[in-house]
């Protein structure tokens, strides 16, 4: 196989790692040819270990990228792919050696592609696009490792605010004039270092309030998993769950591990499984913890789909006190994602009036629409 | 194995780096191809080892810049010595010369503060191997900076003029994942995960590191480790705790594992008040009990 067939087999190996999801780019093919050069390519191996090198295949899309690969080199005696790597270096290259021609690369290690695999007939599917869109009550334990992965990405977009107002800044930015003056006194009129200001990050306070009744169950565990990882984005950010009872359940969070910690959660919090109060509850965190934990800054989210068994009157006066002191009240609402849904329960109507935003939150893509929200 | 990747995986392995075939490769295609390498993976796996290890192979420079939130240019890349130069100014009032030749003098390069990435360019005796440590601790900014960097390998100081660099270093960024790395970045670099250590390796890796254990112990403590990763823990040790852990065996001169001791040291191993409370005595028993009792079912 002449060097430009490798190039060509690159080529398509490349694109179908595209369709799988996995990004490659045309200097990323560039490195992988480049990369063939320099590695033997009789040693299936070794060309594996080079590919995985140039073309930066991160460890979540090693398992597509085997997949690949086994079909596009494949080895000449079947049976004896070498299936693992061992830490010993001497295991020989399995397949029949091919001499080098002077200044070219050949390759008798793999099966002309043209032949096996025609084009187009891999249908393209991305499974982390399959998985944004994928709604949560569909979701299974399995599947919330991988969104995890996508909830970290998600939540670390949360924009942090650049406020207009200017702040001491060792390094960055403008000079600071009235300050580097202030500091040549010290040094008899020389200006040895300039004072410099720049733009303040505000994150914005994030308070949770999370319905974990019977209805919103299969939604509660991922919705917690969210802000789990916002936790880490917003760092302060409050945590409470609320059915019959309202708990607050940030000091229990750890923001490293999100299976574990949910785990420790559902051990703690009580029903479940069970009715909604919101009323009652939210009017508790309005008298309790309002004052300290809501400012003129802070973003109220609330996760509930307003099917409620308690009193409105009170869940409407809770609403107002929050809406009142906080910078903005978010609602979201799973059932909205069917397009025929009307907030009719009695719960959504009394809560309609103070609310800035309502939106739906069943499945990842979603979630992300909600973070400019947030942020702004 | 091309002979050559061979050699590279043996190098290491001599100056103390027990490197798998995966990473020998990468190392020597960043090294043969010239392109930056992107080493992955979690804390403690030996990801910043690799730079090291590599500059002692081509015998040359390390060269270190370690990033951090708020890492700028100046302190990566250079600062003039503001003092030094009001300094001399202050004498050149007395010494009458003419303002055009004090301002050569003062933005010389004696004046300039070179800080690492400079240094990486401007070195002459021979191309260093400049470590960009923790690369996903520094923020968007810098990081299209040191794109630039890594691109042109050539700076341009307004004062002194564009400086290029004569041998291109061979460069190795770390990460260890806490934050998603631009695109850009990632397709200028060679990429390299590193994962956790295989049982057999690991047992290597202590008998290279630490001359003292012998091979029942650095098996005892391998097996150990093995086990404690495959629980879930908020921080799962790495290879540096491993390392940690058999030095601080061999000082209070153990040569095998027992509840105990195992107790009193567990803080070489597990560094979260979480993992270190919900390990109980029980459990840490039965964990030591099986890290040795392999061993007896052996012939």
């Amino acid at each position: 196989m002449s060097g430009e067939d490798l190039v060509v087999q690159l080529a398509r190996f490349a694109r179908e790692l595209r369709e799988r999801g996995i990004a490659t780019g045309l200097a990323d093919e560039v490195d992988a040819v480049a990369a063939l050069t320099f590695v033997d390519l009789s040693d299936r191996a070794e060309v594996r270990r080079a590919l995985l090198a140039a073309l930066k295949i991160r460890p979540r899309d090693r398992a597509g990228f085997d997949e690949l690969f086994a079909r596009f080199w494949a080895a000449e005696n079947p049976g004896e792919i070498p299936a693992r790597e061992s830490a010993t270096p001497d295991r020989p290259g399995r397949v029949r050696p091919v001499a080098r021609s002077a200044g070219g690369a050949t390759t008798g290690a793999s099966t002309a592609p043209g032949a096996d695999v025609p084009e187009g007939t891999i249908p393209g599917y991305s499974a982390e696009a399959l998985l944004r869109r994928k709604p949560f009550d569909e979701c299974t334990a399995a599947d919330l490792a991988a969104m995890e992965r996508l909830l970290e990405r998600l939540a670390s977009k949360l924009a942090t605010r650049r406020s207009r107002r200017l702040v001491p800044s060792p390094a960055r930015g403008a000079a600071d004039l009235r300050r580097s003056f202030r500091r040549v006194v010290g040094t008899g009129g020389e200006f040895l270092t300039l004072a410099r200001r720049t733009r303040a990050t505000e994150q914005p306070r994030l308070v949770v309030l999370c319905d974990t009744s019977g209805s919103m169950d299969s939604h509660s565990r991922f919705l917690l998993a969210f802000v789990l990882s916002l936790k880490r984005a917003a760092r302060r950010t409050e945590i409470f769950a609320f059915n019959t009872s309202l708990v607050r359940l940030t000091p229990w969070i750890s923001p490293r591990k999100i299976g574990p910690t949910l785990e420790r959660l559902a051990a703690g919090v009580p029903d479940w499984s069970g009715g909604t109060r919101s009323g009652e509850c939210l009017s508790e965190f309005v008298a309790r913890y309002q004052d300290a934990m809501v400012d003129s800054k802070s973003v109220v989210l609330i996760f509930s789909d307003g099917l409620d068994r308690g009193d409105t009157a009170l869940l409407a006066s809770a609403m107002r006190s929050l809406h009142a002191k906080a910078r903005k009240v978010i609602w979201l609402n799973p059932l909205l994602s069917d397009a025929r849904y009307e907030p009719t329960a009695r719960g959504m109507q009394a809560a309609l009036p103070f609310l800035d935003v309502l939106a739906p939150a069943h499945n990842l893509e979603s979630l992300e629409r909600l973070l400019p929200l947030v942020a702004a | 194995m091309r002979p050559e990747i061979r050699a590279m995986q043996e190098a290491m392995e001599q100056h103390g780096y027990i490197a798998g075939p995966e990473i020998a490769t990468a190392v020597f295609l960043a090294k043969e191809m010239r392109k930056p390498l992107l080493v992955e993976g979690e804390a403690g796996v030996g990801k910043t080892e690799i730079a090291k290890v590599l500059a002692r192979i081509l015998d040359t420079e390390l060269i270190r810049l370690q990033c951090y939130e708020g890492l700028d240019v100046s302190t990566a890349l250079y600062e003039w010595n503001y003092q030094r130069q009001m300094l001399r100014l202050r004498m050149a009032e007395d010494e009458g010369r003419a303002p055009d030749e004090i301002e050569q003098i003062i933005f010389g390069r004696d004046y300039l503060l070179e800080r690492p990435l400079l240094k990486a360019i401007s070195r002459r005796e021979g191309p260093p191997v400049l470590l960009v440590d923790e690369v996903d601790r520094a923020d968007d900014g810098f990081e299209a900076f040191l794109l630039e960097v890594l691109s042109d390998f050539q700076v341009t100081i307004p004062e002194l003029g564009t400086i290029r660099a004569e041998h291109v270093p061979y460069v190795i960024l770390t990460s260890n994942g806490s934050r998603e790395l631009g695109d850009a970045l990632r397709r200028r670099c060679l990429y390299l995960y590193i994962e956790h250590p295989s049982l057999e390796k690991e047992v290597r890796i202590i008998r290279a590191q630490v001359p003292g254990a012998s091979r029942r112990l650095a098996e005892e403590i391998g097996r150990f480790l093995q086990a404690l990763r495959a629980r879930p823990l908020a921080k799962s040790p790495g290879v540096a705790e491993t390392i940690d852990w058999a030095k601080a065996l061999i000082r209070l001169h153990r040569d095998h594992l027992d509840p105990e001791t195992v107790e009193e040291t567990l803080g070489c191993v597990l560094k979260d008040r979480h993992d270190v409370s919900g390990m109980t005595s029980a459990e840490l028993s039965s964990l030591v009990r099986e890290a040795r009792e392999i061993e007896v079912a052996a012939p």
